[in-house]
C-alpha cells in the first residue's frame, strides 16, 4: 500500500508542478481575505480587551486555516475528473491498493496547501504582521496544517464518491468551509461572539486547529494550547481518512 | 480463458444491465460483443474486470473466480476503457512506468518491457512527450500498451476505436489483429460498430438488452441470412412473370422481387449461382444489361436477432447518474415519469418489438424503388452540399482550432435533408396503407447523406 501511495503520489506532484500556478490558484481568496480583513477590521484591535496588538496579528493563524479550508475542500472534484476520464477505473482494473488511491490523493491536496500557507505567512509578514518566525514553531504550525488539509481532502474525495457530480460536492465544499470558519475563532476572538456561536465551536475541529496555531505562533508560544489542537486535528483527519477510505472502497456500481 | 454462468446484473437505479448472460471465451480468440448502446456490453465488461459487483452468477477469469480471487484476476487482465485511461500531464513513458509500478513489477523489467511495447506499437519517438499532446489514434495504443504491460493473459478492450478516424482506426484493427495472432493473446472487445465486429473477431456475440442473443463467427452468421441478393438488369423485360418463374426453378433461389427493370434474387450463394442464372436467361432469351451481388451486412443479421436495427436501437442498462437524484425530493409528475420509465424496461417489450419489426422488414423490401429517387434527391443534395462545404473551409481557415463550427454545420445540413426526405417520402407512403415506422427512416437518411462522411455519421455513442 505504501509504495503503491508513493507512486501514485509522485504521479500528482509531478503533474502539479508542471502546471503550477493551477495548483497556487486557490491562493488567491486567501490572499485577498488577508487584504481585505487586514483593512476592514483595522480598528478592532482599538476594543478593549482585543487578545493582539494589531488585528492582522490576530488574523494571520485565521488566514493559514482559510488558506487549508480553500485549498483542500474541492480535491474531490479532481477525482470526479479522473473517474471520468478513466483514469481511476484503470487504476482499479490493476491490483493497485485501493487505499492507495485515496491516500495519494489526500496527501497530495495536503502537502500543496502546506506549501500554500507558507506562501500566505510569507504575505502577511511582508504586510507587517508580527508572529513569531521562529522555524521550528512554523513548523509545528504547519503539522496542524498539514493534517487539517489531510482531513478536509478526505472529506471532499468521499464526498466526491458519494454524490458522483461536481455540483452538489462544490455546494458542499462552500458549506464545509464558510460557516466552519464563522463558527470558530479564526476572525473573530472568542469574548465578541454570541454565546450560541462560541457554543457550536467547542464541537467544530477548525476552532482547535485554529487555536493550536495560535497558540504555537504566540510571541510565548503555548506549548498546551498546541498539544489540544494537534490532538483533535489528529483524531479528526484519521476519522476522515478512513471513512474517505471506506466509500471509496464501498464504490462499485 | 472467460467463463460466464448465468450473470445477472441490476444497477442500484434498478436498471437490469445484464441478464442470465452465459458465454465462453475461449484462449487466443478474439470475441465482439456487438449491441447498441446500453446493451449491456460495458457492464459485462465491468464485471469480468473486477469494476462492479453483480448479482449472482458464476464467472471465472482466466481460471481464477472473479468474487473469491480477484487479486489475481486483476493480475492476469489487462483492460482498455473506453474512456482513455492514460494520463494526459504525463509523458507517455511515465505513464507506462506509473502502470507498471502498480502492477508491481521490477524497475528493470518495466524498463525492457516499456522499449518492446514502444516499439510494438510504434510510438517509441514520441515517449517522452506529453499525452495532451498525442492525437487520438496514438493516444489509444499508449492505452493498449500500458493494458499490456504487465503481460497479461487476457485483454478487454470496451469500444477500443470509438470516436476515432477511419485510418486510425484501420490501424488499430491491425495491432489488435497482431495482438491476437503473434502472442496468442485472448481478446474479449466490446463494439457498436458492425464492421469492426466484422473485420476483427473469430466469433461475434450479439447482445441486447442484457442477453446474448447469438454467438457464431460473423461469416456464418451473415449466411444464415436469406444468403447473397443477386440483382439482373434486364433490357427489356416484358414478361416480368416468366423471367421470375424461369429463373425460380433453381432451388438456390430462395426468393425474388422486382424493383422496375431488375429483379433482386435471395440466393444462398451469389457467387456461384450468377453463371447459372446468366445462363437461363440466355435459354429463355432475355438480355441481362447488368449484374450485381452483394452478400449481407451483419446489420441484416443484427435485425434478425434483435428486432432492431443497431442504429436505431438504444438500450437501457446504463448506470445513470442521475437515477439517484431523480424525483427525489418532490418532482411532481416527473417523479411517476421516472418511475414509469423504469418500468417500460420489462423484458416483454422486446417481443412486441420482434413482430414490429417482421413488417418493418416487409417494408424495407418496398422501398428499394423509393430509394432510387431518394439517391437522386441525395446526389442534389450532396452538390449543394459541397459548395456548402467549399464556403464552410474557407470561413473555417483563420480560425482552425475551434471545433465549434464544425460540428454545428453538419447538424444543420443534416436537419435540412431530413426534412427533405421527410417531406419525399410522405408523398411516397400515401400508397402503401402503413406508415413507415419511426425510427429506422431518419438515421438511415442521415446516413447515406453522410456517407462520405464517415464519422459524422455516428452520435456521440458513448455509453455515459
Amino acid at each position: 500500500m505504501l509504495t503503491d501511495t508513493w507512486y501514485l503520489f509522485n504521479k500528482y506532484v509531478k503533474i502539479s508542478m508542471r502546471m503550477p500556478l493551477w495548483s497556487l490558484f486557490s491562493l488567491i481568496q486567501p490572499l485577498i481575505w488577508l487584504f481585505i480583513f487586514g483593512s476592514l477590521f483595522e480598528y478592532f484591535a482599538e476594543l478593549p480587551g482585543f487578545p493582539a496588538d494589531t488585528y492582522i496579528d490576530y488574523f494571520v493563524p485565521g488566514v493559514l486555516i482559510m488558506t487549508v479550508l480553500f485549498g483542500s475542500s474541492w480535491a474531490g472534484v479532481s477525482l470526479l475528473r479522473e473517474i471520468s476520464a478513466g483514469t481511476v477505473d484503470k487504476m482499479l482494473a490493476s491490483p493497485a491498493s485501493r487505499s492507495a488511491i485515496v491516500l495519494s490523493r489526500v496527501l497530495h491536496s495536503a502537502v500543496q496547501v502546506v506549501i500554500q500557507a507558507l506562501i500566505v505567512l510569507v504575505a502577511a509578514w511582508m504586510m507587517g504582521a508580527t508572529t513569531s518566525y521562529n522555524p521550528i514553531y512554523i513548523l509545528l504550525a504547519m503539522s496542524i496544517i498539514l493534517l487539517l488539509g489531510v482531513a478536509f481532502a478526505a472529506l471532499s474525495n468521499g464526498l466526491a464518491i458519494m454524490l458522483q457530480r461536481e455540483e452538489p460536492l462544490v455546494i458542499m465544499g462552500n458549506l464545509m468551509t464558510m460557516p466552519l470558519m464563522f463558527f470558530s475563532s479564526a476572525m473573530v476572538p472568542e469574548k465578541f461572539m454570541p454565546e450560541w456561536i462560541h457554543a457550536i465551536g467547542i464541537v467544530n475541529p477548525i476552532e482547535y486547529a485554529v487555536t493550536g496555531i495560535r497558540s504555537i505562533l504566540a510571541a510565548e508560544p503555548d506549548f498546551n494550547g498546541f498539544a489540544m489542537g494537534f490532538g483533535v486535528t489528529f483524531l479528526f483527519s484519521a476519522a476522515t481518512l478512513y471513512w474517505a477510505i471506506s466509500a471509496f472502497k464501498a464504490y462499485r456500481d | 480463458m472467460i467463463n460466464i454462468k448465468k450473470l445477472n446484473k441490476t444497477y442500484a437505479s434498478g436498471a437490469l444491465a445484464v441478464d442470465q448472460l452465459s458465454l465462453q471465451v475461449n484462449e487466443g480468440e478474439i470475441l465482439a460483443l456487438l449491441g447498441p448502446n446500453g446493451a449491456g456490453k460495458s457492464s459485462t465488461i465491468r464485471v469480468l474486470t473486477t469494476l462492479s459487483g453483480f448479482d449472482d452468477g458464476e464467472v471465472t477469469v482466466a481460471g481464477y473466480n472473479i468474487d473469491s480471487e480477484q487479486e489475481k484476476v486483476r493480475q492476469s487482465i489487462g483492460y482498455v476503457a473506453q474512456e482513455t485511461g492514460v494520463d494526459y500531464f504525463l509523458t507517455g513513458r511515465e505513464n507506462l512506468m506509473l502502470q507498471g509500478h502498480l502492477y508491481r513489477m521490477k524497475k528493470k523489467d518495466i524498463v525492457s518491457r516499456i522499449d518492446e511495447l514502444a516499439n510494438y506499437f510504434e510510438i517509441a519517438d514520441v515517449l517522452d512527450t506529453l499525452v495532451s499532446n498525442y492525437s487520438g489514434g496514438m493516444r489509444r495504443k499508449l492505452d493498449i500498451a500500458t493494458a499490456l504491460i504487465h503481460r497479461p493473459k487476457v485483454l478487454f478492450l470496451d469500444e477500443p476505436t470509438l470516436g476515432l478516424d477511419t485510418p486510425s482506426r484501420q490501424s488499430l484493427w491491425r495491432y489488435i489483429r497482431k495482438l491476437n495472432d503473434e502472442l496468442n493473446l485472448t481478446i474479449l472487445l466490446t463494439t457498436h460498430y458492425l464492421e469492426e465486429a466484422d473485420k476483427l473477431s473469430n466469433r461475434v456475440a450479439i447482445i441486447h438488452k442484457g442477453q446474448i442473443k447469438v454467438i457464431e463467427n460473423p461469416d456464418t452468421l451473415k449466411d444464415q441470412i436469406r444468403g447473397d441478393v443477386v440483382s439482373l438488369q434486364f433490357k427489356v423485360p416484358e414478361d416480368k412473370n416468366q423471367i421470375a418463374n424461369g429463373l425460380s426453378k433453381n432451388d438456390f433461389v430462395k426468393d425474388q422481387k422486382w424493383e422496375q427493370d431488375k429483379l433482386h434474387l435471395y440466393v444462398s450463394n451469389g457467387a456461384t449461382s450468377i453463371p447459372r442464372l446468366i445462363e437461363n436467361c440466355s435459354a429463355l432469351n432475355y438480355t441481362v444489361e447488368n449484374v450485381s451481388y452483394s452478400r449481407p451486412t451483419l446489420d441484416d443479421v443484427f435485425i434478425q436477432y434483435t428486432g432492431s436495427s443497431i442504429d436505431a436501437s438504444e438500450g437501457d442498462g446504463e448506470n445513470k447518474w442521475w437515477e439517484k437524484w431523480a424525483g427525489k425530493g418532490g418532482g411532481g409528475k416527473w417523479a411517476k415519469k421516472w418511475q414509469e420509465e423504469q418500468a417500460d424496461d420489462s423484458p416483454e417489450n422486446t417481443t412486441d418489438e420482434k413482430q414490429w419489426s417482421a413488417e418493418e422488414a416487409e417494408q424495407w423490401h418496398k422501398s428499394k424503388e423509393w430509394s432510387e429517387e431518394e439517391t437522386t434527391q441525395w446526389q442534389d443534395n450532396k452538390q449543394w452540399n459541397q459548395e456548402e462545404s467549399a464556403a464552410w473551409h474557407e470561413s473555417q481557415q483563420p480560425q482552425a482550432e475551434s471545433t465549434e463550427p464544425l460540428q454545428a454545420q453538419p447538424m444543420e445540413l443534416k436537419k435540412k435533408k431530413a426534412e427533405n426526405t421527410q417531406k419525399e417520402k410522405q408523398s411516397d407512403t400515401t400508397d402503401s396503407e402503413t406508415s413507415w415506422p419511426k425510427n429506422n427512416d431518419g438515421d438511415e437518411n442521415n446516413n447515406q447523406s453522410w456517407g462520405n462522411n464517415n464519422d459524422k455519421k455516428w452520435p456521440d455513442g458513448s455509453d455515459k
